[in-house]
Parts: C-alpha cells; sequence; structure tokens
C-alpha cells in the first residue's frame, strides 16, 4: 500500500524500525500528488525539491523525524511565500518562521507545501481564494469547508499525512468534519500565532488536520506551549497528550446542548450524531442535557467582533513594506487606497467595510461593545455547562459538504454555516471535530467534541476512543 | 433598533478602500441584511455584564533586547527601497 495512506504514528514506528525512510514516504505522497492535485486543488505551492533534500538530511530520532507536513498558506515559513491566498500578498516571501513552524522543525519534521484557504481565511467554502477553489476529495462538485479547505481536502484526499490550519470561527473544525479527517482547534492560549497572519487575535487558533486522533494528539504535543513571543500563550509547561490510550469513555459525564439539535436540521447529520452520543452512553458515559443560552446570537457577535479585529489587522497591507503595490499613486493616500482596493478580494473588502462601521463613531456601542457584552455571556454559559459535564457533544456542521457556488453570492447565509463552531472560539475553548457517519450519498458527517479550557486531554482521549470502535477514519474517498 | 443605512463610500474611504459603483451597490445591499441579522444583540439585556477584555497574562516577558530580524531581511519584501529605507510617493512638496 501507498504509504500515503499511512498515519504518523504507524510511519514513524516503519522509519524507527528502519523499514522504510522519508523519502520513501516523499516519493508516494508526489504520486498520489500528481494523481490527485489537478481535480483537488489543494496546494498553493509545494516544496518537491527542499522537501526531498531535507528527508536526507533529518533526523530520525525526533518526535516527527522525517514525517512530511502542510502548512496553511497564512503561515509563515522562512523563504517561502505566504499568500493568505491573496493577490494583496503576490511576490512576498517569508523573512522568518512561525513559531508553529519552528517547533514543526525543531521535532524533525518536513515542510511538503503550502494549502489553499479562503483569502485570509475568511469563508466557510475555500471559495473566496484568489489562486482558485479547492474540491472536496468525496465529490468534487462539492466544497471542501473553509476556511482551511485546502489542508482538510489534502489530509482526507491522501495526498498530505497531515497539515496545519488556523482556526477563527470554526475554519479547521468544519472543514475537516466536511472532508472526513480529524481537526483539533485547541483552546486560546495553547499554541503560539506568532508568524501566523492575524485575522482576529482574539479568536484565531493554530491546530493540526490529520487522519486520526493519535496523529492529532502527536502534533498537538509539539505544537503547545508558551511562546514569549505571543503573550497569550499559557504559562503551563509542556505536555504531552493521548499517552494513554484505554479506550475507555466509562464514567464521562456528555453533555447535549440542546440547542445545537435545531429542528429542522439535516436529517443524516442528526442521526449520525444521536448514534454517537448513543455509542457513548452504551459504554458507560452519562448522557447529560445542557443548555448554552446564548447560542442563538453567535453568529452576530462573531461577525461584529471578526469583522472589527480584521479591519485593524489588515490595516497593515497598506502596499509599503511588503507584497503588492499599485502603481502610479499620485501620493501615500492614494497608494493605500489603490493597493487595498486592486489586493484584496470581495469578501474581505465586504469584512473589513463591516468592522469598520461597527467600530465608527455613533454605532460602536451599539454593535461592537454590546457584541462584547454578550459574549460574556456566551463564556458564561460554557462555564455553566461545564459544571455539569465533562465534554460537550454536538455536530460540528449543521449539514454534509454543499455544492461549490451554491452560497456565494449570499454572504449571510454562508455565515450561518458556522452556527455549531464559533461559540467554542468567542469562550475560547479547546474542540475536535472527527468523523461520524457518512450519508447516503457518501458524504462524510463530522461530530463536535468540546472540552472546558485546556481540556484537550479530555476530548483527545473521548474521541481517540470512538474513532476507534468504528471504521469511518478508515474510509477512503472515491480514487 | 432598527439596522442603520450605511453609507459605504465613506465607511470604505475609512478603510482606505475605494469601491467600483458595482462593488458600492452589492455591498450596500449586502451589509443590511447582515446588519438586519445582528439586531438580534440588542434584544439581550447586558446593562451590568463587563465587556469581555483580553485574558489577563502574567507573561509580560523582561524588557531585555534580544536578536530580531536583520536590516536586510526585513526590506526583502519592500517594493521599493535604497539606503536601508523603504520608498513610498513623496508626502511633501
Amino acid at each position: 500500500m501507498s504509504l500515503a495512506y499511512e498515519t504518523i504514528a504507524t510511519l514513524r514506528r516503519r522509519i524507527l524500525s528502519k523499514e522504510i525512510h522519508p523519502r520513501d514516504i516523499l516519493k508516494d505522497l508526489f504520486t498520489q500528488i500528481d494523481a490527485r492535485e489537478k481535480t483537488l486543488h489543494a496546494y498553493t505551492y509545494l516544496n518537491r525539491e527542499s522537501a526531498l533534500a531535507d528527508a536526507e538530511k533529518a533526523d530520525l530520532s525526533l518526535p516527527l523525524g522525517g514525517i512530511p507536513i502542510a502548512l496553511k498558506d497564512n503561515l509563515n515559513a522562512l523563504g517561502d511565500p505566504c499568500t493568505c491566498a491573496s493577490k494583496i500578498l503576490e511576490g512576498y516571501k517569508a523573512p522568518y518562521d512561525a513559531t508553529a513552524v519552528s517547533l514543526l522543525r525543531q521535532a524533525g519534521s518536513i515542510l511538503l507545501g503550502r494549502t489553499n484557504m479562503d483569502e485570509f481565511a475568511m469563508g466557510s467554502s475555500t471559495e473566496n481564494s484568489a489562486l482558485g477553489l479547492t474540491r472536496n476529495p468525496w465529490d468534487s462538485t462539492r466544497i471542501p469547508g473553509g476556511s482551511s479547505g485546502g489542508s482538510a481536502a489534502a489530509v482526507a484526499g491522501r495526498i498530505a499525512l497531515a497539515a496545519l490550519g488556523s482556526d477563527t470561527g470554526g475554519s479547521i473544525r468544519q472543514p475537516a468534519a466536511l472532508c472526513g479527517c480529524v481537526g483539533l482547534k485547541p483552546t486560546y492560549g495553547r499554541i503560539s500565532r506568532y508568524g501566523l497572519v492575524a485575522f482576529a487575535s482574539s479568536l484565531d487558533q493554530i491546530g493540526p488536520l490529520t487522519r486520526t486522533v493519535e496523529d492529532s494528539a502527536l502534533l498537538l504535543s509539539v505544537l503547545a506551549g508558551h511562546d514569549p513571543r505571543d503573550n497569550t500563550t499559557d504559562l503551563r509547561p509542556p505536555e504531552k497528550f493521548l499517552t494513554q490510550k484505554n479506550g475507555s469513555v466509562q464514567g464521562l459525564r456528555v453533555g447535549l446542548p440542546k440547542e445545537y439539535f435545531l429542528p429542522g436540521m439535516d436529517s443524516e447529520t442528526e442521526s449520525a450524531i444521536r448514534s454517537a452520543a448513543d455509542w457513548f452512553k452504551k459504554n458507560g458515559a452519562t448522557l447529560v442535557d445542557v443548555s448554552l443560552p446564548h447560542t442563538p446570537t453567535a453568529i452576530a457577535v462573531y461577525y461584529i467582533l471578526a469583522t472589527a479585529e480584521a479591519s485593524a489587522n489588515l490595516a497593515r497591507f497598506d502596499g509599503v513594506r511588503y507584497g503588492r503595490r499599485a502603481t502610479d499613486a499620485r501620493d501615500v493616500l492614494d497608494l493605500y487606497h489603490r493597493t487595498r482596493s486592486e489586493g484584496f478580494g470581495a469578501e474581505v473588502k465586504r469584512r473589513i467595510i463591516l468592522g469598520t462601521f461597527v467600530l465608527s463613531q455613533g454605532y460602536a456601542d451599539a454593535y461592537y461593545r454590546q457584541a462584547q457584552k454578550v459574549r460574556a455571556l456566551l463564556r458564561q454559559d460554557f462555564e455553566k455547562a461545564f459544571t455539569q459535564c465533562d465534554l460537550l457533544l454536538t455536530p460540528t456542521s449543521p449539514e454534509p459538504a454543499f455544492p461549490l457556488g451554491e452560497r456565494t453570492q449570499d454572504p449571510l447565509k454562508m455565515y450561518l454555516a458556522d452556527v455549531f463552531t464559533i461559540s467554542t472560539n468567542l469562550a475560547g475553548n479547546g474542540a475536535i471535530s472527527l468523523p461520524c457517519g457518512f450519508t447516503k450519498s457518501n458524504l462524510p458527517i463530522g461530530l463536535q467534541l468540546i472540552g472546558p479550557r485546556f481540556g484537550e486531554e479530555t476530548i483527545l482521549r473521548a474521541a481517540h476512543a470512538f474513532e476507534q470502535a468504528h471504521e469511518f477514519f478508515q474510509r477512503l474517498p472515491p480514487s | 433598533m432598527s439596522a442603520p443605512q450605511i453609507n459605504i463610500s465613506d465607511v470604505a474611504s475609512l478603510a482606505r478602500l475605494t469601491l467600483t459603483p458595482e462593488e458600492t451597490a452589492k455591498f450596500s445591499a449586502q451589509l443590511t441584511q447582515i446588519l438586519g441579522h445582528m439586531e438580534t444583540l440588542s434584544q439581550i439585556a447586558t446593562g451590568a455584564v463587563p465587556e469581555v477584555t483580553p485574558p489577563a497574562q502574567p507573561a509580560l516577558r523582561q524588557d531585555i533586547p534580544t536578536p530580531s530580524l536583520s536590516i536586510e531581511a526585513a526590506l526583502s519584501n519592500a517594493p521599493a527601497q535604497a539606503n536601508d529605507l523603504i520608498l513610498v510617493p513623496r508626502i511633501l512638496e
């Protein structure tokens, strides 16, 4: 079997036993990429030559020694492009490594390439990329989810073993659910964002997209920890996750928030999630009905706060220091206007305008400050729920992957695709999405397990137990 | 509170964006719809609720100089440069 189909954990064992060499993994991955990338368009850039060179000199004794990993195209990696799928970063080459990238290198991994995304991570379908859309490996007429759609399609499509993504409102978990892989959004403060191009700094987190929960834990163990260059990172000492795997959920209290089971939701999704909850109950967990009463406000809160923060963060793209610069500008102000108007795509402009408006004089109290207060109430909802249970079980997405083009003209409908993931970012908790079933038309369905803040070990153990008791993670998309 | 009418061109100008007439028309309609959805927030009683503030961090590091990007690296992406400086269009006549 092609090594491209293996998990990181298996490949590491085989590398250590000298059965295979990292160059063999790359060879098989490149064969797969040559066969599938033309359809999927998961990558924006491939490091073919440097990856092969790095494979020859990789320190195989390190935790990720010789393991190729793909990066979402918003993480700086020294010498490589970092386009954020935007025309405004055309020609930019990263002059430094993001901390997460540096940690991957220090752990021995090989940078395979850069994955497609919605421009500046603004979107839920990867259709907002200036570099062309990405297709879902299970059905190429459908979206892969977003904004880390390239990462999810690459991992699920067996053209990457694992990839990093970023999650501001669901951008790791939703594409993982729609492509049938594992996506982890760690607790806010768990992983340094230094070198991640900022979208909404009070919400952004970096996390892994993998084939299995074990691989997710392996990457989290490498990436987690305090970084003096991101002072939102937590000071707790480094941890190794999922070192004990007993496969048991006995005694676990699993909360089912009633607001996540809506009348009219996709019936196949609901049925798969209810079956997953039943599995937990049959295996010794207790199901607890809980309420997160402010859930219906989450989309509004998020699209006020995230756009407000984005309007400030994206002010740096002005054509002066890096990236695209408009020609023939009359003066500096004209340079800003022309560069930004030519360089940003429609969704980015729409969000910058919305964010500027909700912060503008006369409206900031009604929108921005009110949203911050409701965010505090959302957070309290989670804190209260976690006094009654150890984790929350919900769908990741209200429906499976939708057809390409279906929502590109209706931004509000697109925003509603994030309804089950956004609250977790607003509260700052960690959450994982893993496959829990397939529709009749063979589209993956994702289960979301949300933990208390810094409760990754709990959700990883529960997710691993569920995963190993089912065969969903072993299914392959059509080739 | 009902959804306000945004003067899209004014807000775009604050954000240093110049929109085409087509973009102005399209964004006006879309943002009116989006702001309409956000009106749900005005119905939530938040009188005594404090705003969320960034997590308190005792993680301020010592103010000790450490190596950072070299001038060469920092200027490596500049669209125009001379004498270790970035060139921009003239701002004073």
